[in-house]
């Protein structure tokens, strides 16, 4: 679905990015963890275009993808930012209409499939993004990535800021939407949380993924254990 | 009483003429927070293009035309070459920009046409028409009508459009908006050509009525920017109800006390609002903003 070979990037001269590699097969949950810093965010912002790459390459669904940044959404893949980054000053159900932008606009029955997925949502449809909790907050920023039907979606920290039960409300989320045959790449500070429910891992340090495998090894790797699960 | 309605009628149509123009301001501001002051020259511009191309020989309404078209184009030029360049500035930059551009407009217009005042005929003649002992002009007609119909084409666009919320969007989070697939790139080159057009025809409409001259966006553009704080900077029925006040406040003032007075209502409007109401008559709070 996705495969990212040797990727640099930079921000103006400093470089973040020190070749990243990092494959993502149909249908799969693919967690990339590391601390503050690592450059997961900027991964992700690779990925979606909307920070130029300075070496490497990346391929998405066989072709290599080099597709202007508002384009990618309509090539199949959603992008649901770090801090949520909804549009607060149009209603709940403006933003998944927008959500949907790439396909002429979300239709009645994807913002109707929102609403189950996320039953709050639909009782706020009308109100202004704007004034939802943190975690109404998330839920939209992930209901509006899905609204372009994407094939592969990015997560960025959907747990972020979170309360321990709404995280696991959201973590059960991206089980259910890989059971409906979306694969995730989720990018995750919540190292247990993001392990628990992916296939397979990487960990970034500092530009470099230093480590990868399946998640079940990464859980019990002593290493891992030591420097992100805090036991 | 036949006073006060006569007042009345030539508010309305200078109204209408600062209305297009808060119009105007709406469209780049919803798009980009951006306060565009070079929003006069576009009227200027339409007004002295039609002039330009009417007197070399063209039917007005192709001169019109033309002159709307071309006014778009600079929009879209003042974009791409001063306004992108500098995406990233804080705000405040961005608007002293505009106000450079638009002495740039003025000296340009002024090299390109020339000093004198013009005007060309009304589209409909210059018999006033009497309405209840006071008289309109029927070009009056034609100005109040043309800020209606932009008001309700805009009011539209904005509510009902998939493209209009994509103009908010883009304003609201450029980021999430090209995530989203907008391009807002191209959103920002619409809006500043819908605004210059729409610039452009409140100077095609106006100009047989107040004439022309390179010289006349700086108070336009100042007086639109009234009418659209008046009525809630970014709404476009605040742009159209600001924008109709400012313009009875002036001829009610330029009636009753002094014509001396006038143009001082649009700065007593600016200070009133920035003291009193912040978010004008139609503006969305503070809270419901951020
Ligand atoms: N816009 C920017 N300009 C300059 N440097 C940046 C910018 N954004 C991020 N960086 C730097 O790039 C590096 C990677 O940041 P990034 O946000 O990708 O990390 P992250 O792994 O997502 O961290 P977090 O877990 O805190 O979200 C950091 O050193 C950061 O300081
Ligand atoms: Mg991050």
């Amino acid at each position: 679905m996705l495969k990212v070979e040797n990727l640099t990037t930079r921000y103006g001269r400093i470089e973040v990015l020190h070749g990243i590699d990092l494959e993502v097969a149909e249908g799969e949950i693919v967690s990339v963890i590391g601390a503050n810093g690592a450059g997961k965010t900027t991964l992700l912002r690779c990925l979606s275009g909307v920070q130029p790459i300075s070496g490497g390459s990346i391929r998405f669904r066989g072709e290599p993808l080099t597709a202007a940044p508002h384009k990618r959404a309509g090539l199949g893949l959603g992008h649901s930012p770090e801090g949520r980054q909804i549009f607060t000053n149009l209603s709940v159900e403006e933003n998944l209409r927008l959500g949907g932008y790439s396909r002429k606009g979300a239709t009645r029955e994807d913002i109707a499939e929102a609403y189950e997925m996320f039953p709050i949502l639909g009782e706020k449809r009308h109100l202004p993004a704007g004034g939802l909790s943190g975690g109404q907050q998330q839920m939209l920023a992930i209901g509006r990535a899905l609204m372009s039907r994407p094939a592969c979606l990015l997560l960025d920290e959907p747990s972020m800021g979170l309360a321990p039960l709404l995280q696991k409300q959201i973590f059960d989320t991206v089980e259910e939407l890989k059971a409906r045959g979306v694969t995730v790449l989720l990018v995750e500070q919540n190292a247990y949380g993001a392990l628990k429910i992916s296939d397979r891992g990487y960990v970034m340090e500092t530009g470099r993924i230093t480590m990868s495998g399946p998640s079940a090894e990464l859980v019990a790797d002593p290493r891992i254990r030591e420097a992100y699960l805090g036991v | 009483m036949d006073a006060f309605l006569q007042f009345v009628f030539s508010g309305l149509t200078v109204g209408a003429v600062y209305a297009l123009v808060a119009l105007g301001f709406t469209i780049i501001y919803n798009a980009s927070d951006v306060v565009n002051f070079a929003q006069g020259e576009f009227v200027m511009l339409g007004g002295m293009i039609t002039w330009f191309a009417h007197d070399a020989g063209l039917p007005l309404w192709a001169a019109a035309l033309i002159a709307i078209a071309l006014t778009s184009l600079v929009g879209v030029a003042l974009n791409k070459l001063a306004i992108e360049p500098a995406r990233g500035a804080p705000v405040i930059s961005i608007i002293i920009i505009t106000i450079g551009a638009s002495i740039l407009i003025q000296g340009a217009a002024q090299l390109v046409f020339d000093k004198q005042i013009h005007r060309y005929p009304a589209f409909s003649g210059d018999a006033p028409i009497e309405v209840m002992g006071a008289t309109i002009l029927p070009q009056s007609i034609w100005v109040i009508l043309g800020a209606l119909a932009v008001f309700v084409a805009l009011w539209l666009f904005f509510t009902r459009t998939l493209m209009g919320k994509a103009v908010l969007a883009t304003a609201n989070n450029r980021l999430a908006a090209q995530l989203v697939g907008i391009d807002t790139g191209g959103i920002m080159t619409l809006s500043f050509a819908l605004s210059a057009a729409i610039g452009a025809l409140a100077g095609v409409l106006v100009t047989p009525i107040t004439l022309v001259s390179y010289d006349v966006g700086v108070a336009l553009a100042l007086k639109g920017f009234a009418g659209a704080m008046l009525g809630g900077m970014g709404n476009p029925k605040g742009a159209l109800v600001g924008g109709l006040v400012l313009g009875l406040l002036e001829a009610l003032t330029a009636g009753y006390l002094s014509s001396q007075y006038k143009d001082a209502v649009a700065f007593i409007v600016i200070l009133g609002v920035l003291f009193v109401m912040p978010q004008g008559l139609f503006g969305k709070t503070a809270a419901e903003r951020v």
